[in-house]
């Protein structure tokens, strides 16, 4: 049995696969105050809806796959640790100066971005390695216990190393690691050698502060979850989302928290790709996740899905760089939980603050009493208060209609429905505005894409979002409400090794590149008897990076080999690149001899031998709704629309809005004029 | 709400006046500028990628941009402004002007400042794209800073060459280097004869073309998919949608005039004084109009310094566009509400051949800019900026040499390895890491370690300096202190050409200057000995060059500056608790937290001094 929980700012989604396959939804509201508490509630539920005490159900899962906002929410509350950065004498203000670069030459409102560690906490180490590995200036070890004294008076946290060449030698950066696992046992520490042996200074420097300011609140977390789990009766084995699409040990994460950040998004692209094609047989896709506070969204295209080699924590120039690779998807604070109100220019704004879990929106009368998005759609009749979560959760509509006249129908001149429908328009824009930053913004027409809706409150609008678009298809996977869960019970184990050797095609050094990709490969091998045990199938990949001599900038050449047996392999990679050249930059230059620099081996072990099963019927569909219920759509004011269980609509039997289609979880509008398809995969299909 | 009126006013113009074979709606409009956008970073990434020197592939001193059939510039927002604004147009039109016909498959190299080029270090290579009838639709064009070019001496930039011939570059007025997709290898041997290193400049050569070729291919793409009609039409519209944003830009600004002056130190050439600029600003605001007034300069010198038209058009325009407080498309639409007035045979644009324009882009420029966005702080303070620091001392040194460590193969390549310069803004502090007036922070920084594997030096230091930032209520960035020197076994020529070693950055409104720059030469017995402005320097074994970095000015009194913004500083340690009491009167307690009266007591103090 495996369960994927995916904590998001609203709520905690929990998919269980059982032992014949067979798939189960679970939502609970998330607990901000303690995270854990509400993964346990939905492992509660679960329970519940199987018979049996949570202790049974936790013992029979053998793999537990988590997907957290927790150091993302982290860095952008400024809630984490108290970090130092220790970096070469005389080159103190890497992460100040960045490498320069910037957008919009002619604004000049926007300040120049703080360092990730203030100047403050950024400390000078004497002792110098140069570009080929040499001790110009032997380590000065008096000197770095001196800093240590300052890094206790100011009561730091977390420390970063970053010397310069440590990717070459690391003599230095490891003897400074040595004496801070010494002298500084209790204060975690990042060195950047051993977490991203890259070139660029400022780069590492980036990935290192980043990683240690997690580190202390990262293994809180995970060591409490991981205890909790245990209490609670897991034996199985822990695995947390990355921001790379895969998974890796709960043990690892700790060891490097920066893959946390930004991996709770990360597993819908995944999902997403999956059902386009499954459903419609489309390669292209907008896959977008509605939650509560967050609308995030990614484009999968021919395909692949969506990766940025330069990941930003926020703008680009103007964020902090990640220094990995990771999955493009872009956030906006738009949701289900997204507050609306009038500002002091008298026009209506939805978000981006959200009501969140905690008081959440006002009909859920736990003190909330901002009109929200779902306040809105209630209003409107779009969601059932009955029938709230299946049930779960009773709504109060007159809580919901004060609500949306106080703040948005009297201060517009409103009626209450015309309040609620604006409220819902607006979000409607803010979420094709994030989708046009995706789309148009790089030169795509989302005009003819599919839209692939995800997340608890994307029923309520992707139809209005698809005709402003210009979609022709919108799907809601049955696994929707839940598809950063559903995409993390379909992910890959997953681990990346690198290193630098140099070598020329004209003089290339068999030898040392052969020694180079024993090593990366015994990695990889360790891997695959360590945490890849037992996967249904494995891969490793091996890459150079490589370019014409004097370029700075790598591209990936494939090796289909494991190791150099003579000069032929030579001149079919050095043709590779050519080729590959050719291909993204549209040129060669086969006559230019090809340097490479780094080489990478990633190893990628599928957990799962078969695919993904169906969602079983849970006891929410259970109930008898009424036939159909007034709902108010701008175009066409109050109608009766029609109510139909998700469950319960019959395959290839089409259905015309206005119409309404009732889950345990979430609730898809059907607007009038446009019509509705259920796929014997489970899948809504829907033409806008 | 603003923005979806104006995009129904583009839609009807575009409607009425076009009549394009199908209709522009606004989507289609956001769409294809976006698609132009991005065919433009395409080609900027194809060529920061493949570049093969320093300049190009570290720094990223290039631009790319598509212009129009009737030579106006389309696209260009996230590039140098100092390359693009005007240029393009004006090197597209000599295109025109001097081949008539235009074949698929032609490709042209441009460098000539007579001719619409910026300066003859800018290797600019146009591509016009043509349809299968022959008819030419489009200019792409990428221009890139070389890292050689053939001057007298081993630098991009001849300060103090009389005239072109002294200059030594070769000057490719438009001359046609491809033909049917191929090098036309007359062009490319000259080069090849000229230029030092000349297989890194053929590389970077590969990279220019290629990234234009990409541009022309996504560009014949886009017509596959829309039309060449709907592309015209598109055009059309897009123009007239940025002249309405820049008409309802202009109209929030208050109408006034105001002028500037700011002086460029001595070089060869020049008069003892320098050369100083003067500009006049007048904001109409009733007529939507900004005008900027070059006419009252001098005559064109013997020195390397003059403006190309280019050149001295982009100076003023990006002081404007600098000035305006909110985002402007910046294209030929916007540019209908602009007037720069130049006058031939003058310092400030238009020198004629053979007067030398080999700085155009940087030193003489910046002294344009700065003025005009200081004129517009005149004019209302909100507007406007502060000088940003000029540039071009050791720390950005064009250095050659051979290098020992790859069997002794010869170098030669511009380093930027610390920038700084900002200048305090109406709204902001300063953006660190400007580079100049001209660059807006475009460029990167050198990585110390990509600088260290590429050449054979060694960089000792590279830090901001405390208590050098130009103070003011909106701070002008801090100076920058860089060292380098050769690695053991080798020898490194550094030439470079600095302003603001007596003309530092202005602040305004009350702000303070920033800091000069100052170089220095670091012997072998560590001791410093200080450089002039402009200095072709060997250096051997054991010696280094110390470069200060300019400060940019403050805008607005430092009195006013907020307290706990100067309390932050102190913190930061951007300047010391003596500074933030003298200057910006804020007094610190024993505990660190700012002592309120006696704060008040200072700044009221300060600011009575002020008036006075």
């Amino acid at each position: 049995m495996r369960f994927a929980v995916d904590t998001g700012g609203t709520f905690t989604d929990l998919v269980l696969e059982d032992d014949k396959g067979i798939l189960h939804m679970f939502k609970a509201p998330t607990t901000p105050d303690d995270p854990v508490r509400g993964i346990l509630d939905g492992v509660r539920t679960a329970a519940q809806s199987f018979g049996e005490a949570p202790e049974a159900l936790l013992g029979r899962g053998e793999l537990f796959i988590h997907g957290t906002t927790h150091a993302t929410n982290a860095i952008v509350t400024g809630t984490t640790a108290r970090t130092a950065l220790l970096t070469t004498k005389g080159h103190p203000d890497m992460l100040v100066l960045r490498e320069g670069g910037r957008i919009e030459p002619f604004n000049f409102r926007v300040p120049f971005p703080r360092p990730y560690v203030p100047r403050s906490l950024t400390f000078e180490i004497p002792g110098r390695i140069a570009a080929d590995g040499a001790i110009l200036e032997p380590l000065d070890e008096t000197a770095v216990l001196e800093v240590f004294g300052r890094l206790r008076e100011r009561r730091v946290e977390a420390v970063g190393v970053c010397l310069l060449w440590s990717t070459v030698n690391p003599l230095h950066e490891d003897r400074v690691g040595q004496l801070l696992a010494e002298h500084l046992p209790e204060v975690p520490h990042t060195l950047s050698h051993v977490l991203n042996p890259i070139l660029r200074e400022y780069r590492r420097a980036s990935s290192t502060s980043i990683d240690a300011s997690l580190k202390p609140l990262m293994s809180r977390y995970l060591g409490g979850l991981s205890r909790r789990l245990r209490e609670a009766g897991f034996r199985g084995r822990l695995l947390m989302l990355t921001s790379q699409g895969g998974v890796m040990d709960a043990e690892d994460l700790t060891q490097a928290p920066i893959h946390a950040v930004g991996s709770g998004p990360s597993m819908a692209p995944i999902a997403g790709r999956h059902f386009a094609r499954l459903d419609v047989r489309a390669d292209t896709a907008i896959v977008a996740d509605t939650g509560g506070t967050t609308y995030d969204v990614s484009l999968v295209r021919r395909g692949s899905i969506p990766m940025t080699p330069e990941t930003w924590l926020g703008q680009r120039y103007r964020g902090h760089i990640l220094g990995f690779p990771s999955v493009d998807v872009r956030s906006i604070g738009a949701g289900g939980g997204s507050i609306a109100w009038v500002d002091e220019g008298g026009l209506l704004q939805v978000g981006p603050m959200s009501a969140s879990a905690v008081p959440g929106p006002a009909s859920y009368a736990k003190g909330g009493a901002r009109p929200t998005v779902t306040d809105a759609a209630l209003v409107l009749g779009y969601v059932d208060p009955a029938y709230f979560l299946g049930g779960a959760m009773k709504l109060d509509v007159a809580l919901a209609e004060d609500a949306v006249r106080r703040d948005v129908g009297v201060p517009l001149g409103l009626g209450l429905h015309e309040a609620a429908a604006a409220i819902v328009s607006v979000a409607t824009e803010n979420m094709v505005g994030a989708i046009e930053e995706i789309t148009i913004n790089q030169g795509i027409d989302p005009r003819g894409a599919v839209l692939v809706g995800g997340g608890g409150a994307a029923g309520l609008n992707s139809v209005a979002i698809a005709r402003r678009l210009g979609c022709t298809k919108v799907i809601i996977p049955e696994l929707g409400a839940a598809l950063s869960a559903a995409g993390a019970i379909m992910s890959d184990l997953h681990a990346g090794y690198r290193a630098l050797h140099y070598t020329v095609t004209d003089n290339f050094d068999v030898a040392g590149v052969n020694r180079t990709l024993a090593g990366l490969l015994a990695r990889c091998r360790s891997f695959l008897e360590g945490p890849g045990t037992g996967a249904a199938e494995h891969s490793i990949d091996v890459v150079a990076e490589a370019r014409y001599r004097h370029q700075i900038w790598e591209i990936d050449v494939p090796i289909p080999f494991h190791r150099f047996e003579g000069g032929d392999q030579v001149a079919g990679v050095r043709e590779a690149f050519h080729r590959a050249h050719e291909e993204i930059f549209g040129f060669g230059d086969p006559g230019s001899a090809v340097e490479f620099v780094g080489w990478r081996a990633t190893v990628r072990c599928r957990l799962r031998g078969r695919g993904l099963g169906r969602l079983a019927r849970e006891k929410g569909y259970r109930v008898k709704l009424p036939s159909s219920r007034k709902a108010y759509f701008g175009d066409t004011g109050l109608v009766e629309a029609r109510i139909e269980l998700f469950d319960a609509l019959r395959p290839d039997r089409p259905l015309k809005g206005p119409a309404i289609i009732e889950s345990p979880f979430t609730t898809v509008v059907i607007d009038p004029g446009a019509q509705v398809l259920r796929k014997r995969s489970g899948t809504l299909v829907i033409t806008p | 709400m603003r923005r979806s009126r104006k995009t129904r006013t583009v839609r009807r113009k575009a409607g009425a006046r076009a009549r394009p074979p199908r209709a522009l709606d606004p989507v289609t409009l956001a769409v294809l500028s976006k698609r132009f956008d991005s065919i433009t970073t395409k080609m900027a990434n194809t060529l920061l990628r493949t570049g093969r020197s320093g300049v190009l592939n570290l720094a990223k001193d290039f631009s790319t941009s598509i212009v129009t059939r009737d030579c106006e510039l389309l696209t260009g927002a996230e590039t140098l402004p100092i390359h693009v604004l005007s240029g393009a147009d004006l090197m597209a039109r000599s295109m025109i002007d001097l081949h008539p016909v235009l074949r698929r498959g032609d490709a042209f190299l441009h460098n000539s400042p007579y001719h619409g080029g910026s300066h003859p270090a800018d290797h600019t290579i146009l591509v016009p794209v043509i349809d299968e009838r022959g008819t030419h639709h489009f200019t792409v064009w990428v221009k890139a800073h070389q890292a050689d070019i053939g001057n007298a001496l081993p630098t991009t930039y001849m300060a103090e060459a009389r005239d072109v011939y002294e200059e030594g570059a070769l000057i490719f007025p438009c001359v046609k280097v491809q033909q049917d997709y191929e090098d036309i290898l007359d062009i490319v041997r000259l080069c090849q004869m000229r230029i030092r290193v000349p297989g890194q400049w053929r590389g970077d050569y590969l990279a220019m073309v290629g990234a234009a070729r990409i541009g022309e291919r996504e560009v014949l793409a886009m017509a596959e998919e829309f039309g060449w009609e709907t592309l015209h039409a598109f055009t059309r519209a897009w123009f007239d949608y940025s002249e309405q944003r820049m008409i309802a830009a202009i109209r929030r600004m208050p109408s006034g005039e105001a002028r500037a002056t700011s002086t460029h130190d001595p070089v060869r050439g020049t008069p003892p004084d320098g050369i100083t600029i003067t500009v006049g600003v007048k904001i109409d605001s009733d007529n939507a109009l900004i005008e900027v007034d070059l006419r009252d300069n001098p005559d064109a010198m013997p020195c390397g310094l003059n403006l190309s038209e280019a050149c001295a058009r982009t100076a003023a325009m990006i002081g404007i566009f600098n000035s305006i407080p909110e985002s402007v498309p910046t294209n030929a639409g916007s540019f209908r509400r602009i007037r720069v007035h130049i006058r031939e045979g003058s310092v400030a644009g238009g020198g004629r051949h053979p007067t030398s324009m080999s700085v155009a882009t940087t030193n003489l420029a910046d002294r344009v800019t700065n003025p005009v966005q200081v004129a517009f702080s005149k004019i209302h303070d909100g507007l406007g900026l502060g000088e940003c620091g000029p540039i071009m001392g050791a720390s950005l040194a064009v250095i050659s040499g051979r290098d020992p460590r790859h069997g002794n193969e010869p170098f030669v390549n511009q380093i930027f390895l610390l920038d700084t310069g900002g200048a305090g803004a109406a709204a902001a502090d300063a953006w660190l890491t400007i580079c100049h007036a001209g660059n807006s922070g475009m460029c990167f920084i050198d990585s110390v370690e990509l600088d260290e594997l590429h050449f054979p030096l060694v960089v000792k230091e590279r830090r901001l300096v405390q208590d050098t930032e130009g103070a003011g209520r909106m701070v002008g960035a801090p100076a920058g202190y860089c060292e380098y020197g050769p690695v053991a076994g080798a020898s490194l020529d550094v030439v470079y050409t600095a302003d603001g070693l007596r003309n530092s950055a202005s602040g305004t409104r009350g702000g303070l200057p920033g800091a000069p720059i100052r170089n220095y030469l670091r012997g072998a017995d560590g001791e410093l000995k200080e450089l002039p402005g402009i200095a072709a320097i060997q250096l051997r074994p054991g010696e280094t060059v110390a470069s200060y970095c300019a400060g940019g000015g403050g805008y607005g009194p430092p009195h006013e500056r907020p307290v706990h913004k100067v309390k932050e500083d102190v913190e930061e340690g951007w300047i010391t608790r003596q500074r933030a009491q003298e200057v910006y009167g804020v007094v610190f307690a024993d505990d660190g937290d700012a002592d309120m009266q006696a704060t008040a007591a200072r700044r009221a103090a300060l600011a009575a001094a002020a008036t006075a």
